[in-house]
């Protein structure tokens, strides 16, 4: 009997189906709706029961209860609060999925965009040291992915020094440091893994401590060429843009 | 002699609640197997109707649902619709996919007919007239008895699908083309048949007729 009844909870607990009207819209299972009455007119969903999805199921996020969201969804709203909705629809970005211990294929990550759902998945625990960071470098992957013309990654690796070069994936290196660490041409350790990352790096940082972060690339000629690529090409998207 | 042999009270309160019990049996059965017992019927001459041009009659296993059609909000997409509907191209279309208490979509005029239902197909099917381009509104506000059309991941790819929320869903605000609401029926749809593990429904229910109040 007594196993019985367990295959009985298995069963409702993993036979779950992917039946909601969130998934519809963005192909994550289990969502419920958390704000969606925002002035740039970003939709908050929030995961408390987790989902598992991707091709080969390699993204996997938990869910979250009320306290975790009440510890950092203000700071996830006001960061995202500089985007307008002018600029959110030109990147693709709608939703954003709040749930924690994020990981594709079995790599913790900050936050995984997906333009085509228009959706921005963040995990709620990750790194306070780095939180506001890594919202906009995920912003930035976004602005990125709507707009590789502008952001061209052979250009970009022209500004380092001519005996540098990148690895072939973020994950392919052990260039994983976060913090603020000036090497020629770069502001973090991470910014050296790839093209992609040291463009994001570059513009999260300006994005949460632009003052700081401006006289630091102002020392560094190389970085001063790297600021201003990625200005010509946010200007491009929106002739307003400002760190 | 024979003698008469009397029940005595027990036997008479036990074959009281025999009865009662078949009754009760065969009650439940009867409630059970017509889902729509208690669906109101709705009367067309009792209903005042503004623009009659844009009212469509579909009738489904419970009776008959009315949607009014919104021309205003999405010229296209209520054309291809009524063009859909004068064909005959939704009679017999399945509700192949439910989410339980949520939405009822229908429409794949290909591969979703009763008649030759193909369910390895579909939700793929296509009209033949071609996608039209999605008609988004910030004011159609998606509450119970919305009716819009279904469109693929991406925008501009609305054929001949449709879909009607049982609940308010406002987060489908600019997402989805509206076509119109459910003014009266919405009884009806609540009883369509929904799938028992999956989105897709086995044996679904389908549209009998789909009719415009006015050609």
């Amino acid at each position: 009997m007594r196993y019985i009844i367990l295959i009985f909870l298995l069963f409702f607990n993993f036979s779950y189906v992917n039946a909601d009207a969130i998934y519809n819209l963005i192909k994550i299972p289990n969502l419920e709706v958390h704000k969606v009455d925002n002035l740039n007119g970003i939709k908050y969903l929030v995961s408390k029961r987790g989902f598992v999805i991707g091709d080969t199921n390699n993204i996997k996020c938990n869910g979250i209860n009320n306290s975790d969201l009440d510890l950092e969804f203000n700071t996830i709203q006001n960061n995202l609060r500089d985007y307008n909705s002018n600029f959110l629809r030109k990147i693709n970005l709608k939703f954003v999925v709040l749930c924690k211990n994020l990981e594709i294929s079995g790599i913790n990550t900050g936050g995984i965009p997906d333009n085509k759902f228009r959706t921005l998945i963040l995990d709620l625990k990750f790194n306070r040291k780095y939180f506001e960071r890594m919202i906009h470098h995920e912003i930035f992957h976004m602005i990125d992915n709507s707009f590789p013309e502008l952001f061209k990654k052979n250009k970009w690796s022209e500004l380092n020094n001519k005996d540098f070069s990148y690895a072939s994936c973020s994950t392919c290196t052990d260039l994983l440091g976060l913090d603020l660490e000036i090497t020629k041409g770069f502001l973090t350790e991470y910014s050296m893994s790839t093209a992609e990352e040291d463009m994001a790096e570059i513009y999260s940082l300006l994005k949460t401590n632009f003052k700081e972060i401006d006289l630091l690339i102002r020392k560094d000629n190389i970085l001063t060429k790297k600021k201003k690529f990625l200005i010509n090409g946010l200007k491009e998207i929106d002739e307003k843009f400002i760190f | 002699m024979i003698k008469e042999i009397k029940p005595s009270l027990s036997e008479k309160i036990l074959f009281i609640f025999l009865i009662l019990l078949i009754i009760l049996t065969l009650g439940s059965f009867y409630i059970l197997n017509n889902k729509c017992l208690f669906v109101k019927k709705i009367d067309l001459n009792k209903i005042d109707f503004k623009d009659k041009q844009n009212i469509a009659i579909m009738e489904v296993e419970c009776g008959n649902v009315l949607i009014e059609l919104d021309p205003k909000i999405a010229p296209k997409a209520v054309n291809r619709f009524k063009k859909l509907i004068n064909r005959g191209s939704y009679n017999g279309s399945t509700f192949y996919r439910v989410i339980e208490n949520t939405l009822i979509q229908a429409g794949d005029i290909e591969y979703g007919n009763i008649s030759n239902l193909n369910y390895s197909k579909v939700g793929t099917g296509k009209s033949g007239l071609g996608t039209i381009k999605s008609e988004l509104s910030g004011n159609f506000l998606f509450n119970a008895g919305s009716v819009a059309f279904a469109r693929k991941d991406q925008f501009n790819t609305e054929d001949s699908e449709f879909f009607i929320t049982l609940i308010d869903i406002p987060i489908y605000q600019g997402e989805y083309t509206p076509i119109g609401r459910v003014i009266a029926g919405m009884d009806s749809l609540k009883k369509i048949k929904v799938g028992n593990k999956s989105t897709y429904v086995l044996k679904p229910d389908y549209i009998k007729n789909l009719k415009l109040l006015v050609n």
